[in-house]
């Protein structure tokens, strides 16, 4: 396989810019060489079957992988490794990974609320063990946030009193309080009653609307095909078809696509 | 028959000394709190490096707790209070020696280290994975993840576990009079040899350390019940 050349990266370049990624664990392959520029305020959603690759491609975007190679970088500065003098590549160092994390929203599957915190505490306690912020300062952003994702009256409440969807929005609140530069949506939906996902979507959507740079893995297609400004289809570690949400849904080019978007629009 | 019956049920020869049975009780106590705070701080230390990224910490630190959580704790004191000084004093080329009530805490200190660790480690490793992920993703370090997000919830699911391990301490703490603490059971045997009445007295002191554990873990349990439930419905 070659690999893919990108354009250099420019001030007004690819907020986000994922090349030649490959991620090994131990003999087994599971990314084989991924390339792609995401521009600041598109949303990019992954589809593809499960075992395609797509979570761990999103866990290496923020370094929660640690890609076996290949770069990612967030407007233009490397992240989890940095470039010597002489051209090699070595880890960063802790602080520094945990800085671009900082910038880099993610929403899981799984929620991953701190059960022991109030909903405004899971928001607020980033603004104040990471940004520093008095906690006056971190309560009033949090209830902004929770305000955002509907849940203002719910900012005492335990994770424990909240229903799953009422879970996920708090913690799509708790990545946006940072004010993140992207989110990544880790299959947000996936865990939810069906009856429960349609809040989640829609403050996804919203978010999409104003403007918020996001990689979404889902298999919600229709909310992929409706948000989305492109698409990429992951087949065995590889971008198996790449499009805008018509390209891919309406004239899918890869069998092995077609094959999977009838599937799962059934 | 009868008559004996009745020496070991009627505990006036116990209630008569109770002042000096007191201040062998205070002694238990002295040991039971120094011991315990000495095996809390260790066992952290112990059972945070049990769950370490670095192979060797891992290592280390299983030997040391499979050290101590199997070996009785009456050898360990009585190898703390004889055989540690010597050890010292030859590598040192100096004088050195152990108060009994310092062997007592240490010995007791490292003996329930080993068994807390355990409550430490699978405390630490019963939180989610996905906690720590998204700690990190929020750029926190992992010296923060632990400190905020893993330890305060591992403390509440480590804290029934703890106490049996607590109750263990102090009833072993009634081993120290080996090594000559004036604790209970010392002053017990200094009033049996004067009293000769040893059915009353140990009796008594059984009851006593019987009703100690019960108040106190009891309270425990009560005060922190409120504490453990909160969040977690």
């Amino acid at each position: 396989m070659t690999a893919q050349t990108l354009p250099p990266v420019s001030a007004s370049g690819p907020i986000l810019r994922c090349s030649n990624l490959r991620k090994s664990f131990g003999t087994n392959e599971v990314l084989r060489g991924i390339s792609f520029d995401v521009p600041t305020g598109a949303v990019l959603t992954i589809i593809g079957a499960s075992g395609s690759g797509k979570s761990t491609l999103l866990r290496c975007l923020n370094h929660l992988e640690q890609p076996t190679s290949g770069e990612i970088y967030l407007e233009g500065e490397p992240v989890g490794m940095r470039v010597r003098a002489n051209g090699t590549r070595v880890a960063d160092k802790a602080a520094n990974i945990a800085r671009m994390r900082a910038k880099i929203g993610m929403v899981f599957q799984q929620f991953n609320l701190w059960p022991h915190m109030t909903a405004l505490q899971n928001v607020t306690e980033a603004l104040i063990q990471v940004k520093g912020l008095a906690r006056a300062k971190a309560q009033e952003i949090g209830r902004d946030t929770l305000a955002k994702v509907n849940l203002l009256n719910k900012a005492d409440e335990y994770p424990a009193r909240l229903s799953g969807g009422q879970q996920q929005r708090v913690a799509i609140a708790r990545a946006l309080a940072m004010a993140p530069k992207v989110m990544l949506f880790d299959e947000a939906t996936s865990s939810l009653d069906p009856e429960l996902t349609g809040e989640v979507l829609e403050v996804m959507r919203q978010l999409a609307k104003e403007g918020m740079t996001m990689v979404v893995v889902t298999h919600e297609m229709g909310f992929a095909r409706e948000v989305s400004d492109r698409v990429i289809f992951l087949h065995e570690g590889q971008i198996d078809q790449d499009g805008t949400p018509e390209d891919v849904f309406a004239r899918p080019t890869s069998e092995r696509c077609r094959k999977f978007l009838a599937s799962v629009l059934g | 028959m009868p008559e004996t019956l009745r020496q070991s049920l009627d505990l006036s020869l116990f209630w008569e000394f109770r002042y000096t049975i007191a201040i062998g009780l205070l002694q238990n106590l002295y040991v039971f709190v120094s011991a315990g705070l000495l095996a809390l701080t260790l066992a952290l230390f112990i059972g945070l490096s049990r769950v370490s990224r670095h192979r060797i910490l891992r290592i280390l630190s299983t030997g040391y707790a499979e050290l101590f959580r199997n070996t009785p704790e009456f050898v360990l004191l009585i190898w703390v209070y004889y055989v540690l000084p010597i050890l010292v004093s030859k590598l040192l080329a100096t004088r050195f020696s152990l108060s009994p009530f310092l062997a007592a805490v240490l010995a007791l200190g490292v003996a329930y280290s080993g068994f807390l660790s355990e409550t430490v480690r699978a405390g630490i490793q019963s939180i989610p994975r996905g906690h720590v992920e998204a700690g990190l993703s929020l750029g926190m370090s992992r010296f923060t993840i632990l400190r905020r997000i893993v330890i305060p919830q591992a403390v509440r699911r480590m804290l029934p576990e703890a106490l049996s391990q607590f109750v263990s301490l102090f009833k072993a703490t009634s081993i120290v009079s080996l090594v000559a603490v004036p604790d209970i059971m010392y002053q017990i045997s200094m009033i049996n040899v004067d009293q000769m009445r040893p059915l009353p007295l140990y009796t008594g002191a059984a009851l006593l350390f019987c009703l100690v554990i019960v108040a106190a873990s009891q309270s425990i349990n009560i005060l922190s019940d409120r504490w453990r439930r909160r969040g977690w419905a």
